[in-house]
């Protein structure tokens, strides 16, 4: 019920705006939201599963798994991959909509490279939800900053129009977005395009810091 | 098995385990105290969640702070608040347990342990459709699969029913006759009496009372008697009887022969202008060890929101 819900948002933003919105850019406005309404999802899905972390210390579970000789940061590794997992279910549900409403598929290759961006981008953003979590440590804090966020992330991106058709200041700030650069190599990709190695090593790189970050903060705030 | 040596743990000014000596052999032990006098301080940091500021303590022979892995595959640790996964059956609760624990055989090992918790029948349901008690054994079930020597118990039958409450006890018992040590602490004392083995009491993070129950109750070697009135208390010049406490109208005295001391007593206060609404003489309890050596007031003591939230809630 809870997955079909987060579902919605997405999938209405990708049928009401990819085939009504009239747009002068392109002609098939709908396959080009297809890879940014994907990144949306693995985005917010991230966002909101930052609370996981909090409940499982207001529950309880975390001192418990502490008192155990697993090493403690398999719990962090293992809650941002089922983040990271389930923003990719969510993802291949929006793209199955996509495809149901007409979107050309050049071939599971790039469906299979698309999705190695979209994970990479998912602990990416997993990462900051979960550090942003174990700092602010409360469900209301957590969601005003997830509420915050969250809308100005994609608002601020390619999803909705390419770079040379923004206002000069939305440009400058949509080039530095990560969420610009997940949504530009899942373009490409999807429609068959070359890969985009350094978009794709800049991602890795982030992921890998925040990552780092995250794991300190979560030693620093679990002992 | 559990050694502990000079203790100590500061929270900023706050000393909140203050030099610490205990030694707990193969048996049910009970730490009592009132809230905030820091129980469950040491038995964080006995299961390797908190650090000591100062002191030792080591678990079957490994040191808490230089081999926590080594302590943490000896130990188990049950908190207050029932952590359980209620959308997975009691099986897979405990399934859990025993693949983080890496242990051989596993569904061996969970039907062992489910049966010994007396859950196997209901072992295939939710644990939504769980009651109390039978959440508190599917958590000792999931304590028991990886064979601990120690099992670490804060407030075990803490919200539960009486009957729910025996069984508990009737299976923390038998775990004892396995050769496995109970570190616990709880608050109700009628419990610690009965079950427990050797009893400590803790207050401002000193103990102040370390024996058997049988010899805690017989060092207080004289009835109790519990005098409700209202007026102001004079003191009393009674040769047999000595004043314990007095707290909101409530005058205890201790005597060593309650019932004819009683009438004395009575007089002096009348005497004194005070108004007596009743009086009541009995034999000592832990309780009256326990508000005997305890000098933190009921006012005094901090309000753990957790637990009382924990005693009302079923998730």
């Amino acid at each position: 019920m809870t997955v079909f819900a987060h579902l919605v948002t997405p999938a209405a933003w990708l049928i009401f705006v990819g085939l009504t919105l009239p747009v002068t850019f392109t002609d098939n406005y709908l396959e080009y939201l297809t890879p940014g309404i994907m990144v949306m999802s693995v985005l917010f899905a991230s966002l909101q599963s930052g609370s996981l972390v909090i409940f499982d210390k207001i529950l309880g579970f975390l001192n418990k798994f502490f008192a155990m000789p697993s090493p403690r940061e398999s719990y962090l590794f293992g809650k941002i991959l089922f983040i990271t997992f389930r923003g990719l279910v969510q993802a291949t549900v929006i793209f199955g909509v996509a495809v149901l409403f007409g979107i050309t598929v050049y071939g599971v290759k790039s469906i299979l490279l698309t999705y190695i961006v979209l994970f990479i981008f998912g602990a990416l953003f997993a990462s900051i939800a979960t550090t942003i979590a174990l700092v602010v440590d409360d469900h209301d804090g957590y969601a005003a900053i997830n509420a915050m966020i969250s809308m100005p992330l994609f608002f601020t991106s390619t999803a909705l129009m390419p770079y040379d058709k923004m206002p000069g200041w939305l440009r400058t700030v949509a080039s530095v977005n990560p969420v610009s650069h997940a949504i530009d190599s899942a373009r490409v990709l999807l429609s068959g395009g070359d890969i985009p190695v350094s978009e794709i090593l800049m991602l890795a790189a982030g992921a890998t810091i925040v990552l780092a970050i995250c794991t300190s903060v979560f030693r620093r705030a679990t002992l | 098995m559990i050694e502990i040596n000079n203790l100590t743990k500061y929270f900023g000014d706050l000393c909140a385990v203050d030099h610490v000596y205990l030694h707990v052999k193969n048996e049910v032990f009970g730490l009592l105290g009132p809230n905030g006098a820091g129980k469950s301080t040491i038995v964080r940091i006995l299961a390797t969640l908190q650090r000591p500021t100062e002191g030792t303590a080591r678990i079957c022979g490994h040191d808490v702070v230089k081999d926590p892995k080594k302590v943490r595959s000896v130990i188990s640790y049950v908190p207050q608040e029932m952590a359980l996964d209620i959308k997975l059956t009691g099986r897979e609760n405990v399934l859990l347990y025993a693949k983080l624990y890496g242990i051989p055989d596993r569904a061996r090992k969970v039907d062992e342990v489910l049966d010994l918790m007396e859950l196997s029948e209901r072992s295939g349901d939710l644990v939504k459709t769980y009651s109390g008690g039978m959440r508190r054994r599917l958590e000792l079930a999931q304590a028991l699969v990886h064979e601990p020597e120690v099992l670490f118990l804060d407030e075990p039958t803490l919200g539960l029913d009486v009957a729910a409450r025996k069984k508990i006890w009737r299976h923390i018992s038998s775990l004892r006759e396995d050769g496995i040590s109970i570190f616990m602490t709880t608050h109700y004392m009628e419990e610690a009496d009965e079950y427990c083995d050797t009893v400590a009491i803790i207050d401002h993070g000193k103990i102040v009372a370390l024996d058997t129950p049988e010899r805690l109750k017989s060092s207080l070697k004289q009835d109790v008697i519990t005098i409700n009135a209202t007026g102001t208390f004079g003191g009393l010049d009674l040769d047999s009887v000595t004043f314990s406490r007095g707290d909101n109208g409530e005058l205890r005295f201790l005597a060593d022969h309650g019932e004819s001391v009683l009438p004395e007593i009575s007089q002096a206060l009348l005497r004194q202008g005070m108004t007596i609404q009743s009086m009541m003489v009995r034999k000592p309890t832990l309780d009256d060890v326990f508000m005997d050596r305890v000098t933190t007031s009921e006012e005094d003591s901090a309000f753990d929101g957790y637990k009382f939230r924990t005693m009302l809630r079923r998730r």
